[in-house]
């Protein structure tokens, strides 16, 4: 049987692909702030029991998440005419192909563990583990240093899903302070991203490359 | 209540932001006291914690306190007196985050839940983040940049290790709270699997931040491009925090049996750490990266004694403290070098024994201390650890270390007789006054060092033991 948390997750996997195919930065915000929605909303699908906190542990997640992180970046750049190429390392047809083999890497690798809590859903698993290795994928063959602040953002998003989805004992508290936590990083580096375009009037990570050994 | 420790430094800081510069400054000393009153305060009575899901006080959390506490205390009366030397234009920012870090740092050796601990490690990086661009250059920019990002993606690896050991706990059927203590406890029943997996990303992710090789690339720049009394912090304290979280995992993977699989990964990556040390060290031109490399060093040690395990787990914790006490100070007296000379590089410094004769007792002093000469501690710490190393037959690795340590030492020498006695090419004017409050506080570390390796207080030796017990140290 289907289980309905699988039709959105799909949805995830191909924001993947698409996120690798594309070159624009503002299109990877979009996908950014698509996976943090879908994320945040997975706990309703797959929790046994909703009360009124969780629900609204939900709602601040999404609220971060979906729109405060991505509005962040977003309005990082908007004030300052960046270039908007993400600057790969990695071409975007090599890359395209990379995130296929890892979406059939990671449901190879899924389906090997064993886990309990997440046997209903045939891509829980495979898709927390693509978009967190996605995530590193971004960070690594993109020179564009927002690029690479997105690609940490996707990474995270990645931890979250696997977090929500293989442990029901972490307390909403706990996972409100590492939300925060987050959100404060993303703050602080979109803080640094408009310091590195006024300073070196480009945000290509080329030029950080100074301080050596 | 434990929680005042880190709560107290927190509110202090916010408040400061909204003080003026001078005010700012006596703030800063005043809030190093009562952290190191409560500190104190907290070792002798040893309180319950008023959520002890989250905080308590352990052996390891308190030695690393006390340590940050007089540390903190000593740096911040040298923080108020190079302020008034280097007219920083963002001051109060300095200030703030200063206290805003301290905070963040005793909650780190206050946390006893492993997600709390987490938030706590990387709020350390958060706070510290404008510390290191203080001066708001191009270096400073690239150097924050670097910190921000690869510990931010370090320490998310260790978030996931940390997700995988409650899966051990799910698969293994146990039904505990998430503190390291209960997890201790109930090591046995883990799943294996998942364990060393999530053992694995929170070494790879903590390590990051403490500075284990290959992920160390962060740690030179910003030790560098920060101000002094912020690498000092960083290097003394900071480092710390970071192994603490690793300690304390190393405890469930010893509870569970694993000894053999933690160890052998900690050993690797201490020797990795030693090894990229020593090829840095030789070649390098900057001092401040220099003592950076060094930082380096020291922490693969520790990762490295730990691993051994037996008396060289006693001599990692040794290491530890002293490695904190004379490696602030020899960044305290980079600072004066730095404002003396206006120059970061070797080759323009030089002759210190004539030029700045106060600030070469300390430069010297903690030199000998760090290449680990008694009377400092850091050699009875080596000293255990080689001796933990021959007694579990760790022959090859200890052959590595043992001369890693010498060409370290070496290269070490080189640069500092370079500094120490050779004349530099045109006459520099020394640009700083030594004063008393830019002195004794490297002078009082070294010295406590000093005071350590001869005779240390019961109550101190009794916590260590304490704490590596638990890690399967000890004699």
């Amino acid at each position: 049987m289907i289980h309905s948390v699988d039709t959105i997750l799909s949805l995830v996997l191909l924001s993947v692909l698409f996120a690798f195919a594309s070159n624009r930065v503002t299109v990877l915000i979009k996908v950014i702030a698509f996976q943090g929605i879908i994320v945040s909303l997975v706990p309703l699908f797959t929790s046994s029991e909703l009360t009124m906190g969780s629900i609204n542990f939900i709602l601040v997640t999404l609220a971060i998440r979906g729109i405060i992180i991505p509005l962040c970046i977003y309005l990082a750049i908007k004030k300052v005419s960046i270039s908007k190429e993400v600057e790969p390392i990695i071409g975007y047809h090599a890359s395209l192909f990379a995130g296929l083999l890892l979406i059939f890497a990671a449901t190879y690798v899924s389906h090997r563990f064993n886990i309990p809590s997440v046997s209903e859903s045939l891509l829980l698993m495979p898709t927390a583990i693509t978009i967190l290795v996605a995530g590193m994928f971004l960070l690594m063959a993109r020179r564009n240093a927002i690029a690479m602040v997105l690609g940490y953002i996707m990474m995270e998003n990645g931890i979250y899903l696997v977090g929500t989805t293989f442990s029901t004992r972490t307390h909403h508290i706990v996972e409100f302070g590492i939300l925060l936590d987050v959100l404060a990083g993303v703050m602080i580096m979109a803080i640094m991203l408009q310091n590195i375009k006024q300073k070196f009037d480009n945000v290509d990570t080329l030029h950080l490359r100074n301080l050596k050994e | 209540m434990v929680e005042i420790v880190f709560l107290a430094p927190f509110l202090l800081g916010i408040l400061s932001f909204f003080l003026p510069k001078e005010t700012g400054r006596i703030f800063l000393v005043l809030t190093g006291a009562i952290h190191l009153f409560l500190s104190v305060n907290l070792w002798r009575k040893r309180p319950e914690a008023l959520l002890p899901d989250y905080f308590s006080v352990t052996p390891e959390g308190l030695l690393s306190l006390i340590v940050i506490s007089l540390l903190f205390f000593l740096i911040s009366i040298y923080t108020a007196a190079y302020l008034e030397e280097s007219k920083l234009e963002s001051e109060k920012m300095f200030i703030g985050s200063m206290m805003l870090f301290l905070s963040t740092m005793t909650m780190v050796t206050l946390s006893d839940h492993i997600m709390v601990m987490w938030i706590a490690i990387e709020a350390t990086t958060l706070a510290s983040a404008p510390l290191i661009f203080t001066h708001r250059s191009k270096a400073s920019l690239e150097a924050t940049w670097k910190y921000v990002l690869i510990c931010s993606v370090g320490i998310a690896m260790a978030l996931l290790g940390t997700v995988l050991i409650s899966l051990a706990m799910d698969v293994g059927q146990v039904n505990v709270p998430l503190s390291f203590s209960e997890l201790s406890n109930a090591a046995k029943d883990l799943d294996p699997m998942w364990l060393k997996a999530g053992f694995v990303l929170i070494l790879v992710g903590y390590g990051t931040k403490m500075g284990l090789a290959p992920m160390h690339t962060w740690l030179p720049d910003a030790h560098s491009e920060a101000p002094s009394p912020a690498s000092a912090l960083l290097s003394g304290v900071l480092l710390n925090c970071a192994y603490l979280g690793i300690f304390k995992t190393n405890k469930i993977m010893i509870a569970a049996g694993l000894n053999d699989f933690s160890g052998t990964i900690l050993i690797v990556f201490g020797l990795m750490s030693i090894l990229a040390a020593a090829t840095f060290i030789l070649k390098q031109t900057e001092y401040k990266r220099l003592l950076a490399y060094s930082s380096i060093e020291n922490m693969g040690i520790i990762a490295f004694g730990t691993g051994i395990g037996g008396v060289g787990a006693y001599g990692a914790i040794l290491c530890l403290i002293h490695h904190s006490l004379i490696k602030s100070s020899l960044f305290l007296t980079s600072g004066n070098i730095l404002m003396g000379y206006g120059s970061r590089l070797i080759e323009k410094t030089g002759n210190l024994a004539k030029l700045m004769p106060k600030t070469l007792v300390a430069f010297l002093g903690g030199f000998a201390g760090i290449s680990g000469f008694p009377p400092f501690g850091i050699f009875i710490g080596e000293m255990f650890i080689i001796v933990g190393a021959f007694r579990t037959g760790h022959y090859v690795a200890v052959v590595i270390f043992i001369l890693s340590l010498c060409v370290i030492f070496a290269g070490f020498a080189k640069h500092v007789m370079k500094m120490s006695f050779e004349n530099v090419e045109d006459d520099t004017d020394i640009q700083l006054e030594e004063r008393a409050s830019m002195i004794w506080p490297q002078y009082i570390l070294l010295a406590t060092s000093i005071v350590l390796f001869l005779w240390i207080p019961d109550t101190l030796f009794k916590t260590i033991i304490d704490a590596v017990s638990a890690v399967g140290g000890g004699f």
